[in-house]
């Protein structure tokens, strides 16, 4: 067994699972306080990283303006879909709370390739991002180990914001449950807005990071899929369960490819994996490692 | 349900509408700029619609127009049928086509109704029209294509490959196929591998990397782990780059080897890779060859969608619209421009370069039992030194015509 | 499923179970499917290439789609993966043809009934799961179906594909398109007619009881994990007899025709149609194959006014679908059947009416 090749793979797996963390973080607070799954988390992401690199490239702003307005843009774009395209459907089955995101993905995905073109653009190499840090023998880009910073400061503010705030506090009521938030005088409206606002610009931040590390282009929006495995893994309505979740997703798929370029020689065990443990996972525990049991009354 | 007869007779009404006029042939033309294969789509579709109106501009096909009819399918195998369905009816004499999943699909559909199809996709099975080799699972008539096909390409970098690891001195060379699990990237898998292990290079267990782009560092310590110093990469445009990206940061030294869709200078600029060898089976734009100039005023007198620089995948696209068109004015002194006399007018020349384009489209054969039509292949080596792409030619390989490689 | 107005005219009193039951509400509707049929049949040999090809497909997807329908109208499960069980039955025919040597006609069914074991295999995990979780549990399905089509080359041909011949009748081979049409004609009727049949039976009652409530389903007596598999089973049946007929239909089989799109696009139909609703499917067919070919005209009209839209064709194309879904949930949720039963009660109601 070669230990030197698994540790530079379980290496790579921590580095990308953290931010399949983050990007499952943002999927678990969208479902967590408003009861829907977004299938076009991907497209969120992608969409943060082509107007992170057009103001870049064609505006020619510094970095750090560009990502701030990025991050701006992609709040008030969460909002805007809730406000459009969520809110009517309120209380409408769950088929079509996730077909109405699935429209929204195919919707986002060929305007996005009209507009930014379809091939990968990268970013221009900005504060030496492109340079090579060594982690125990693996060489890993700069880029990625400050998005692993950058990851866990999120990490940290959300504990924070969850825990200590009045909106953290008005969100976990609302999630627990709307009748009662409402009234209590929290504005259900506000706090679904903010939870978009949120997702969305957490994911742009996932996408600026993704885009700087492979470059910027539609195929990113395959994390969104990725993430499935991550919060079935955790449980749909926890966010350390998100955490943990990406980062048992971005593990397993570097170990598939070890034992698979070691010993099975099958193909692409590296992607398909997380789909096989997926369904054993629903098969023993239907709710996932961290999630909380659907107890239904008639 | 009335809605249905509604459009129905919708349908219907439009099919009359559109009859052929009556100096002109119908050609229908696949292109994918928008789906997964845009990236190299948007040069070679522009490159056979531009020849088309060229022809056309120049007195068409000895008087008679092409009626080229571009539809981009976004490399959707339905689309492309459906449409080729709706072409079909029009009275289609010949397609242009694009991927490898839609031109296999059709390869019965075109037998059957004598259309030949000159495709983008160069795989080798579809150089077998007769079935004349055992191992062929399915003789594709009526299926062409300009440059030699994905096997042979990739047999000729393997040759180059085991030569230039006796320059190095490497006692055993290693060789290694990435790429998809997806009929393109898989084409020449086998082929290549059987020929590299004839030449005693170590063939390492291949590797799978996705056809979309990514970070791929995972894979790196793979090929890496595997010792093998020739790695070719069997898919095209941004997943070419960012494995370039990803195994330059992981620190995998060894000679990258692309398909002929993966080497231009836009992968090299993009992946601003130290080394990429790739073939070819056209020059450059702009390079110095009598026909170029055709092509230059081909270019000029297009729809303008490649900008002043295409890569040579538009050249390929040219070459393949004119030996259409050559074809074509074959059948028609020869009975009327119709499917089948348009494939019997590829078997007429020798060593056939179409007029005009002397330099660009390389001498080509094509027989009623081998649809090889070029077996020569150029190397070329592409290259980012500071902060511009160099592309040379390394090595011009003559492949033997053997018979246990036609149609594999 | 959302309230569903009452399709008889008032006056019309069902007197007896027999008649609440009936295949055909009324007798017009009856008559007029009769028709419809009969006017195809007629028609067929009339029709240009290009409108029998597309009439063959909207068959086709009309029966996957009823067997989604099933699943998601009826039942109230959730499917991503019904584009990969449709594929399965389209290598599965193929695989029987030329591993058995079995005539490619009764290999068809043949499929749907292989596929249908693996479509109750998936199913297993339907039994314990539901809404969100099953669907991602679907969404994996498919993606772990795809990987083994274009691995197990001793049952579809790896990522070459596989060749799947036109079937024979008796030696009469169904080699045109205006022959295949009538063998998809025989299977998209037989299929309505099983589809609106399996409605009125117990079991058809049993799998909206689920639906409606499954609790108290289960309260009622309907055994859950039962009905469940066995709707994922049917829906599985439909979705493989039409992948064969489609595998055959295209002479070939390749990996990349079934992927998740493929899956969306189902669900767009019976979305677009109409949940629940037989007739509405094959609503829901018709618009979402033919509003790309539409939407590509009116792109191209408009090109002619605004030159920047002509690059953007093909965007405008995958876009509409998209735009169709979101905007179909927002106004008119019920479907394109619901749409059409208002437009019926107004006609009927007249002046009365808006």
């Amino acid at each position: 067994m070669n230990t030197e090749l698994l540790l530079q793979l379980l290496i790579n797996g921590v580095i990308v699972g953290m931010l399949y963390g983050v990007v499952a973080m943002c999927f678990v607070l969208i479902y967590k306080s408003t009861q829907v799954v977004n299938f076009a988390q991907g497209e969120f992401l992608v969409l943060g990283g082509w107007v992170c690199l057009t103001l870049v490239v064609q505006m020619g702003l510094p970095f750090i303006i560009a990502f701030l307005f990025s991050l701006v843009f992609m709040a008030a774009f969460g909002i805007l879909v809730q406000q459009i395209i969520l809110r009517p459907l309120i209380g409408e089955p769950i088929i079509s709370v996730i077909m109405v995101t699935i429209g929204l993905s195919i919707f986002m995905q060929s305007l996005m390739n009209w507009i930014f073109g379809n091939d990968a653009k990268r970013f221009p190499d900005i504060f030496g991002s492109f340079s090579v840090i060594t982690i125990g023998g693996l060489n890993v880009e700069t880029a990625y180990v400050m998005s692993l910073v950058l990851s866990l400061l999120i990490m940290v503010v959300f504990y924070f914001f969850f825990r200590f705030t009045r909106h953290g506090l008005a969100m976990r009521a609302t999630a627990f449950n709307q009748q009662i938030a409402q009234s209590l005088g929290i504005s259900v409206k506000q706090t679904f807005a903010m939870a978009w606002a949120i997702s969305a610009l957490v994911s742009g931040i996932a996408g600026v990071v993704m885009g700087i590390v492979s470059a910027v282009s539609n195929s990113l929006a395959f994390v969104g899929i990725k993430v499935f495995p991550a919060v079935i893994v955790g449980g749909l309505d926890s966010i350390v369960g998100a955490v943990v979740g990406g980062l048992i997703i971005g593990v397993l798929e570097n170990l598939a490819e070890f034992v698979d370029g070691e010993y099975l020689h099958i193909g692409n065990l590296y992607t398909i994996a997380p789909f096989y443990v997926l369904i054993i996972i629903l098969m023993i525990k239907p709710y996932g490692l961290f999630g909380t049991k659907d107890i239904e009354r008639i | 349900m009335k809605l249905r007869s509604l459009s129905l007779a919708l349908m219907a009404g439009s099919m009359f509408a559109a009859n052929a006029q009556a100096d002109s042939v119908f050609v229908g033309h696949l292109v994918d700029y928008t789906g997964p294969t845009a990236f190299v789509g948007t040069f070679y579709g522009p490159g056979v619609a531009d020849a088309v109106k060229f022809i056309n501009a120049n007195g068409g096909v000895g008087g008679t127009t092409i009626e080229l009819e571009t539809v981009d399918y976004a490399y959707k195998v339905p689309d492309a049928i459906a449409n080729y369905k709706r072409w079909q009816g029009k009275g289609m004499v010949a397609m242009q086509g694009w991927g490898t999943g839609d031109t296999e699909a059709l390869i019965s559909f075109v037998a059957k109704d004598e259309i030949p199809v000159y495709s983008a996709s160069y795989s080798a099975h579809l150089t077998d029209p007769t079935g004349a080799n055992p191992a062929t699972k399915k003789p594709a008539p009526y299926n062409f294509f300009y440059g030699p096909s994905y096997s042979d390409a990739c047999r000729a970098l393997v040759q180059w490959a085991a030569g230039d690891a006796k320059e190095k001195g490497i006692e055993k060379p290693g060789f290694l196929h990435t790429g998809d699990n997806h009929p393109y990237p898989n084409a020449p898998k086998e082929a290549c591998a059987a020929y590299a292990e004839e030449l005693g290079m170590t063939v390492a267990t291949p590797v799978v990397v996705p056809l979309k782009p990514g970070d791929f560092k995972a894979q790196c310590l793979t090929i890496k782990e595997s010792g093998a110093q020739y790695v070719f990469m069997g898919n095209l445009g941004g997943s070419v780059v960012s494995l370039l990206k990803s195994c330059g940061t992981v620190g995998v030294d060894v000679t990258y080897m692309g398909n002929v869709w993966a080497g231009d200078y836009k992968t090299v600029e993009s992946s601003e890779a130290k080394q990429i060898i790739f073939p070819s089976s056209t020059p450059f734009f702009g390079q110095d060859v009598p026909g170029m100039e055709t092509v230059k005023a081909i270019l000029a007198g297009g729809g303008g969608e490649v900008g002043d620089r295409p890569t040579h995948h538009y050249i390929r696209g040219v070459c393949s619209a004119f030996y259409m068109k050559e074809a074509m004015e074959w059948a028609k002194e020869n009975g009327g421009i119709t499917g089948a006399n348009i494939k019997k007018g590829m078997y007429v020349k020798k060593d056939w370069v179409p007029a005009g384009l002397e330099g660009v489209c390389l001498p080509s054969n094509w027989t009623e039992k081998d649809h090889r039509g070029l077996m020569t292949v150029a190397i070329n080596r592409g290259a980012f030194v500071d902060g511009q792409v160099k592309i040379d030619r390394i090595e011009e390989i003559d492949l033997p015509r053997r018979d246990d490689w036609l149609g594999q | 499923m959302g309230h569903v107005p009452n399709p008889r005219p008032a006056g019309d009193f069902r007197t007896s179970y027999i008649g609440d039951t009936a295949l055909f509400k009324t007798r017009f509707e009856g008559r007029a499917a009769l028709a419809i049929i009969l006017a195809l049949v007629i028609a067929a040999p009339f029709l240009s290439n290009y409108v029998l090809s597309q009439l063959i497909l909207i068959g086709i997807y009309s029966i996957a789609a009823l067997g989604l329908n099933i699943l998601v109208g009826i039942t109230g499960q959730i499917s991503l993966g019904h584009g990969a069980f449709f594929g399965f039955g389209a290598f599965a025919s193929a695989w029987i043809v030329s591993s058995f040597g079995i005539p490619a006609i009764i290999a068809i069914p043949l499929a749907g009934v292989l596929t249908t074991a693996v479509g109750m295999i998936f199913g297993v995990p339907a039994a314990r799961i539901k809404g969100l979780y099953l669907a991602i549990a679907t969404l994996a399905s498919q993606f772990i179906l795809e990987d083994f089509f274009a691995r197990a080359d001793w049952f579809s041909g790896g990522v070459y594909g596989a060749l799947a011949a036109r079937p024979s009748i008796f030696g009469f081979p169904l080699d045109t398109d205006l022959r295949y049409f009538f063998l998809v004609l025989f299977w998209t009727v037989v299929s309505i007619v099983a589809v609106t049949n399996l409605l009125r039976s117990r079991d058809g009652r049993a799998l909206v009881a689920v639906r409606d409530h499954y609790l108290s389903a289960e309260i009622m007596g309907v055994n859950l994990t039962k009905y469940r598999i066995l709707s994922f089973g049917i829906s599985s049946f439909f979705a493989g007899l039409a992948g064969a007929l489609f595998g055959h239909y295209l002479e070939f089989v390749s990996v990349e025709g079934f992927t998740i799109l493929l899956s969306i696009q189902f669900l767009a139909m019976i979305i677009i149609g109409g949940l629940g609703s037989v007739y509405g499917t094959i609503l829901g067919v018709i618009f979402v194959l033919l509003l790309p070919q539409v939407m590509e005209n009116v792109a191209a009209s408009a090109a002619y006014l605004v030159p920047a839209l002509a690059a953007g064709k093909a965007y405008i194309k995958e876009m509409s679908v998209g735009a169709a879904i979101i905007l179909f949930l927002i106004f008119e949720p019920e479907g394109l059947i619901h749409r059409w039963r208002v437009i019926r009660a107004s006609w009927k109601l007249f002046p009365f009416a808006r």
